[in-house]
């Protein structure tokens, strides 16, 4: 103990040292504050959410009242859905930054309301949001390269090295204590902050651990490369260049890489093709006879079937109808971008179990749930939300049964729980 | 004069090699080196570049390990135990590089700490005062201190250690006369704790000044080993001559 606190003297008066490690402790805490500025923005957006929704119902509940017409209901009424955030969100904001985390959803067609944005592998993509998994991934190790080039070099370069291993505690001792010290410090500047910010989140203790484990691994990682290097007994600039240039590879360069090689291997049609098509398919369909329309939709939901039939005026079930329609004829579709992102997704995986940079991300947004499959887990929960939104819906249409002000609170609510 | 004609130990030596052999594939580096230091007594290690020197020192400290012979710091074999002969050993390389950014006091308290001693501050300023460094640059940081006031610091440090053995890497070089005076004045102070001092160098003045004995080394082994007598200790004329032909006998 005594000797470490000798070398954490020594460390302490080494300016560059003590000024990397408050950068890098101040880097975090800055991350942390707008990593949990951002989801306390949308956990307010998402709290606001009863109030204007019962505003907007209140405006069409007093139309619907009067006409009693449930089509005019499905085709007005916004029904939001949400994405609330996981309690550790806040650490690694993943898709949260680009992905819709609120979306309002009508009985109408699904897919053009779902695709107005795209989806793709985060982790495998550049930098992104200033975040806490920014600053341990991208930011991290080159202050793990800046306390650890020069561990051995320095002192040979300074004419030291041969004093200090010609004594009892000095040589590989005295390196692996200056190791573990160094280690230590980064880990807790790093760690220290998150696990504040963690406990003020709520995140459960188990997390908390799991996640300053993967800290100090990431880090040991980091640290274990440094010391590779420095057993080549080359100058420190030599390690810090060599150092330097592995960090670009492994955590710009190979990422990106991969990232190209992946989506290069699994062509992914945009998400907006699939919203165009199915709204082709919709607007076409006013030009399709009605029958023809019906015709089709009661054979895939001969449930509806016994409806009676369309008369010469407008009926909203028609139009609700060729909006179904829409949908299913882009279903293949939507099944082989699904699939595909799926694929991409398991090839990220399967990059990130071979470098440690996207494995870490990859890992922090699995547990933040603000990963891929977090996001395809929201838009399988709207899509069943939707489901269950026509259903209601098409039970007045298809009936026409009368749909009054006390219909709308019998409508289904979206009820968030969280997966994927 | 002889190895063999003018070393009998007494007791045990605290440094003791006997034919110690180390080459590098066709290069013999050591080649049956033969050198004992008693207790209480300063030798001196001369020769030219290349002639084993720093090699050897760097068997005494376990850093490199030699193919036959024997070598030992207080009867332990530093190849076998490095640690145990380290910590009988105090090491002063060429320059003494210390820590800047930490004074005096603070240095020597450090390198006490990974020779495993503990020693108070009155303890430490007692050692640098012994070792000639003026009280006001005890609590000043190395940044601007010469080489000879690193090397009293250093010096502190081994007196302090009191190890049995002291290891000197060309102690002189780049000091001026006064400075070198006064390091053999040290010298002198350390000798007589009973230190075996084993001091490498090219200072042929300054090792007839303090050593005991002085040992030639040529090709990896000891040519010549010279023991002072009488009040005038070297006829430093010859071993100048020696030094500088590098000739195989010390005129008469």
């Amino acid at each position: 103990m005594r000797l470490f606190r000798h070398e954490f003297r020594l460390l302490l008066r080494q300016r560059l040292t003590v000024g990397a490690l408050a950068l890098l402790a101040l880097l975090t805490v800055a991350a942390l504050a707008t990593g949990m500025a951002e989801i306390a923005r949308q956990r307010g957006a998402i709290a606001a959410i009863p109030a204007a929704q019962a505003e907007d119902i209140g405006a069409v509940a007093e139309y619907v009242d009067r006409t009693k017409d449930a089509g005019s209901a499905a085709y007005y009424s916004f029904h939001p859905t949400w994405d609330a955030p996981a309690p550790l969100a806040f650490a690694a904001l993943g898709m949260r930054d680009v992905a819709p985390f609120i979306v309002r959803v009508r009985a109408l067609g699904i897919e053009a309301q779902i695709y107005d944005g795209d989806m793709f592998n985060p982790e495998l993509a550049l930098p992104g949001r200033f975040d806490f998994a920014f600053v341990l991934v991208f930011l991290a190790p080159l202050f793990v390269i800046a306390l650890f080039h020069d561990l051995v070099s320095a002192e040979r370069e300074a004419g030291r090295q041969r004093m200090l291993e010609a004594l009892p505690n000095g040589g590989r001792a005295l390196w692996r204590r200056r190791t573990v010290l160094r280690l230590l410090l980064l880990w807790a500047v790093i760690g220290v902050p998150f696990a504040v910010a963690a406990a003020m989140a709520g995140v459960a203790f188990g997390q908390v651990l799991i996640v300053v484990g993967l800290v100090a691994a990431y880090l040991f990682f980091w640290v274990a490369l440094a010391a590779l290097v420095g057993r080549l007994r080359w100058s420190s600039v030599a390690n810090a260049a060599t150092l330097a240039a592995a960090w670009l590879v492994l955590v710009l360069i190979v990422p990106t890489l991969g990232n190209v090689a992946i989506n290069g291997a699994i062509p992914v049609n945009q998400g907006a093709e699939i919203a165009m098509a199915q709204r082709e398919a919709v607007n076409g369909a006013w030009d399709v006879p009605r029958d023809a329309t019906m015709r089709r939709f009661y054979a895939r939901h001969p449930i509806w079937a016994d409806s009676a039939p369309l008369g010469p005026a407008f009926h909203y079930k028609w139009y609700l109808a060729f909006h179904q329609n829409g949908d299913e004829s882009v279903a293949d579709a939507v099944r082989a971008y699904r699939d595909g992102l799926d694929r991409r997704d398991a090839g990220g995986r399967a990059l990130s179990r071979l470098l440690p940079p996207i494995g870490v991300q990859a890992l922090l947004m699995r547990m933040a749930r603000t990963d891929l499959r977090a996001q395809l887990a929201y838009q399988d929960r709207i899509r069943a939300y939707h489901e269950r939104l026509r259903s209601f819906y098409y039970g007045y249409l298809f009936r026409d049964r009368p749909f009054g002000k006390a219909d709308f609170d019998r409508a289904p609510r979206f009820a968030d729980t969280p997966g994927g | 004069m002889t190895h063999a004609e003018t070393v009998m130990p007494p007791t045990p030596d605290p440094i003791l090699i006997e034919d110690l052999m180390l080459a590098y594939g066709a290069q013999r580096v050591l080649d049956g080196l033969s050198l004992r230091v008693p207790a209480g007594s300063i030798t001196a290690l001369l020769g030219g570049n290349g002639a084993g020197k720093s090699t050897t020192l760097s068997a005494l400290l376990g850093f490199t390990r030699t193919q036959s012979g024997t070598i030992a710091v207080c009867g332990i074999d530093p190849a076998a135990d490095p640690d145990g002969a380290r910590r009988r050993i105090a090491y002063l390389p060429e320059n003494v590089a210390l820590y800047e950014h930490l004074t005096a006091v603070e240095n020597a308290d450090y390198l006490l700490a990974l020779s495993g001693e503990r020693q108070g501050r009155g303890a430490i300023t007692d050692a640098l005062a012994a070792a000639g460094l003026q009280e006001r640059a005890w609590d000043q940081r190395l940044g601007g201190f010469s080489k000879g006031m690193r090397q009293k610091v250093a010096i502190a440090v081994a007196l302090l250690r009191r190890v049995p053995v002291l290891l000197l890497d060309e102690p002189t070089s780049g000091l001026d006369p006064r400075a070198t005076a006064d390091f053999n004045g040290l010298l002198v102070q350390v000798r007589a704790r009973g230190t075996a001092v084993l001091m490498v160098t090219h200072d042929l003045l300054s090792a007839a000044d303090v050593a005991d004995r002085i040992a030639f080394l040529e090709a990896g082994r000891v040519a010549h080993e010279v023991k002072a007598s009488g009040p005038d200790r070297f006829d430093v004329r010859a071993l100048h001559a020696r030094f500088q032909t590098g000739s195989a006998r010390i005129p008469a």
